[in-house]
């Protein structure tokens, strides 16, 4: 048997291809099916935190922040309750992170608040003396993407059933529809901030990124 | 299915594995020697393979007989 | 053979990869070094706006040293390689030929894409997998293309059995092909709401699934990437570099089907600490430690390859990357499980520990290889000398320094932050503020910062030597048997 292998290049690629696929098969497959079920009270995001989401990836923040609170005490005293898998539910991607080169974000919402993310987003230092962390100045800059945070909800509504709509969950809509909650949301955010600039072009109808990263900021909870 | 069968299952998937992994890799080590010892295979002459590889020296192993006539 | 007197081997795919391995090589390592400072000096985060920010670079610095750099080192040296150990040329087939040059473009293509769009902040943010889909779209077609390369040359080989680095080639194929399907498994948004952003898409997975499949991706990524394709390397450079035959043949095919089989299995130490059950954890600690038999099966197989020539280690600077490069190979699979025991993840986990890890195994073992390969391969492609022996060895030393500088400093970031992030005072309160533990680790920051800056240099002055080599050294007038021919 051995020796046909080496010789059969063909039936040796599908050898090694059935070890390797046995092996994901056990090891992920029965995880996979006890699909995180949503703990009670989790909720899908509302569009703009989905497009606060968005622009947590765009700019990485995942890549020196975690989001997975560990069943430790020096972590739950730290950070608050350990994460359940069901509270990840509607992460899509996960955004666990692999590096802590900054704090857990996973329960943030629980103990900052708007202004103090305005504050640390334009100058970290100024609120945390000693941070490494770069300010994103462009985010009081750049426009929020509301369109593609709208369709990244419609999708997930549609074909993964997130249940928008339903009782005691967010509601989405057509575009009008949810652009109008959207500002009402931001409008709220935008009254606890303090830069001239970004008050000004709400005005105007323009949400800056500043104001979709704090909304899902503050979700995190 | 439930939970529970699916873990059985997996966990039957774990046995059967580790079996099979020690049964393959115990009997590959004996097949190499074997045959080596009988005289049918020569794996260490496989080394030559990357020593004698311009594409005018002769194959270790040549694909068809044919080839190994024209020489 | 008559017909074939005139016959050589084609390496012009090879050599278009070589230059590829060099310039992302370039890109990927310079970005990797000014992130590394920005962790040290957050004011570098300003040099070029929005897209200067540390996490704008970070996915740019992994794709563009795995994807770019360690990618097309890895098919150069296939398109060296496979034609040889198979005894057939490419040149015999014009169809190869074509797939092989289509295989390139399409390649740099989507290299350059992926740089762009990385700097514009499009990606999925899934670590070694954060392009959207029309790129996976891209990278799935040049796979396929290099597919039939290998098994296009496979059929017309002259030499019956394959060599053991056909075997990991082979297997490199098949193992990314598999991972990177399912793990780039998307929904573009725009198809199912026809608005937004074209691009844009969203995981088919939600949170501790997608964690998951991420998990199987990044750990296996790393043995189909860093690790078997490698192996392939060496298994044909140092045999043919030293003129010794590989110690043990058998050795090398039992650990590759060692190395098959036990790998996967491993994976579950990434998800130690999290909802799944405990005995599944366990095994994976169980197995990642197995792991270190087949691994370093590999690695003593080629240092007792060099039995009685020791002496070449210190005539030839190519030997003494090769070697390196398989000792730290053994370091790293050994620290690797020793990381995935749980009390020990429990610390490392977070922490710098663990990109220290990751750079013993692709400063010393991925990038040393890879750079001794493409020395051996210059003569024979350019059919010159390589130009400057004193050179490769300063290299080799200011490379170790940078190597040995990063990854200790980062052993003692990773240890001091994972013990201060848990260190309690007498009342059982937590001692240190968060930004307590990121002030303390600036300098060693620095220090990696300078170790990666040495490997830097070092990388330019191979890239100095090899351009040396392809226009200005002297010729060769037929091709070396073993050692390469070097001028001092």
């Amino acid at each position: 048997m051995f020796h046909w292998l080496e010789k059969n290049p063909f039936f040796f690629a599908v050898g090694v291809f059935l070890v390797i696929a046995y092996a994901g098969v056990v090891t992920i497959l029965p995880d996979f099916m006890e699909s995180a079920r949503p703990v009670t009270g989790t909720k899908p995001y509302t569009v703009l935190e989905l497009a606060g989401r968005q622009i947590y990836i765009k700019d990485s923040c995942n890549a020196c922040h975690s989001q997975l609170v560990r069943p430790f005490k020096s972590e739950t005293d730290r950070y608050g309750m350990y994460s359940l898998s069901g509270e990840y539910a509607y992460d899509r991607p996960f955004l666990w992170g692999s590096k802590r080169t900054g704090p857990d974000l996973m329960r943030v919402g629980n103990y900052r608040t708007t202004d103090w993310h305005e504050y640390h987003m334009l100058a970290p230092q100024s609120v945390v003396p000693g941070s490494i962390m770069p300010a994103y100045k462009h985010m009081f800059k750049n426009n929020t993407d509301i369109e593609t945070a709208y369709a990244e909800a419609l999708t997930v509504k549609k074909v993964f059933n997130v249940p928008y709509d339903q009782p005691d969950m967010p509601k989405l809509g057509t575009y009008d529809e949810a652009k109008k909650a959207l500002m009402e949301e931001a409008a709220l955010i935008v009254a606890d901030m303090k830069d001239p600039e970004v008050k000004e072009a709400f005005k105007r109808g323009e949400i800056k990124e500043i104001v979709a990263i704090i909304a899902y900021l503050n979700s995190l909870k | 299915m439930n939970m529970e069968t699916i873990r059985e299952l997996q966990a039957y998937g774990y046995i059967f594995f580790t079996i099979f992994l020690a049964v393959i890799l115990y009997s590959y080590l004996y097949h190499l020697y074997k045959a080596e010892k009988k005289g049918t295979r020569n794996y260490e002459q496989y080394s030559n393979i990357a020593l004698h590889d311009n594409l005018d020296d002769a194959p270790v192993e040549s694909r068809t007989p044919s080839n190994k006539e024209k020489e | 053979m008559q017909a074939n007197h005139a016959l050589n081997y084609d390496y012009s795919v090879a050599k278009c990869f070589t230059y590829a391995t060099i310039l992302f090589g370039i890109i990927g390592m310079l970005i990797g070094v000014v992130i590394a400072y920005q962790m040290a000096f957050p004011d570098l985060n300003y040099l070029a706006g929005e897209y200067g920010t540390f996490g704008r670079l970070r996915p740019l610095h992994t794709s563009g040293v795995i994807f770019g750099f360690l990618l097309s080192g890895i098919f150069a040296t296939w398109y060296y390689v496979g034609q040889r150990v198979l005894k057939v040329s490419m040149a015999e087939s014009p169809f190869l030929m074509i797939v092989g040059r289509l295989h390139f473009w399409i390649y740099m293509i989507t290299i350059l894409a992926a740089v762009v769009t990385l700097f514009m902040g499009i990606g999925t943010s899934k670590e070694y997998a954060e392009l959207e889909w029309p790129l996976d779209i891209a990278v799935v077609v040049l796979w396929v293309l290099w597919g039939i390369s290998i098994f296009g040359l496979i059929g017309i080989r002259r030499e019956k059995t394959l060599y053991i680095s056909m075997w990991y080639y082979i297997a490199t194929f098949l193992g990314v092909a598999m991972l990177y399907l399912f793990n780039n498994m998307e929904v573009p948004t725009y198809f199912v709401a026809g608005m937004g952003k074209w691009y844009h898409s969203v995981s088919m997975y939600a949170g501790t699934n997608d964690a998951m499949v991420q998990w199987w991706y990044g750990h296996n990524a790393v043995a189909f990437v860093f690790t078997v394709p490698i192996i392939a390397m060496i298994y044909y450079f140092l045999p043919k570099e030293s003129g010794q035959p590989v110690f043990s043949y058998k050795l090398s095919l039992l650990s590759f089907w060692g190395l098959m089989f036990v790998y996967l299995w491993a994976g579950g130490h990434h998800l130690l600490y999290s909802t799944v059950p405990d005995w599944v954890q366990t095994m994976g600690s169980i197995f990642s430690i197995i792991l270190i038999l087949p691994s370093w099966g590999s690695a003593i197989n080629m240092l007792l390859t060099m039995k009685g020539q020791w002496g070449q280690l210190k005539e030839n600077p190519l030997i003494k990357f090769m070697i390196f490069a398989s000792t730290f190979y053994m370091l790293s699979t050994l620290e690797g499980p020793i990381q995935a025991i749980k009390s020990v993840n429990a610390l490392a986990h977070f922490t710098d520990w663990i990109p220290g890890h990751v750079h013993d195994g692709t400063l010393g073992w991925v990038g040393f290889m890879t750079m001794a390969a493409l020395y051996h391969m210059a003569p024979r492609m350019y059919k010159r000398e390589l130009y400057s022996k004193k050179l490769m060895e300063s290299q080799f030393w200011i490379q170790t320094t940078g190597i040995v500088m990063y990854f200790s400093s980062m052993w003692i970031a990773g240890i001091t932050q994972g013990m201060m992030w848990r260190a309690t005072d007498q009342y059982g309160n937590l001692a240190y503020s968060f930004i307590d533990t990121v002030t303390v680790l600036i300098p060693y920051y620095a220090l990696r910062a300078t170790g990666g800056l040495l490997y830097l240099i070092g990388f330019f002055m191979f890239a100095y030597n090899l351009y040396k080599t392809m226009t200005v050294s002297k010729a060769i007038e037929r091709e070396p048997q073993n050692a390469s021919p070097m001028a001092a």
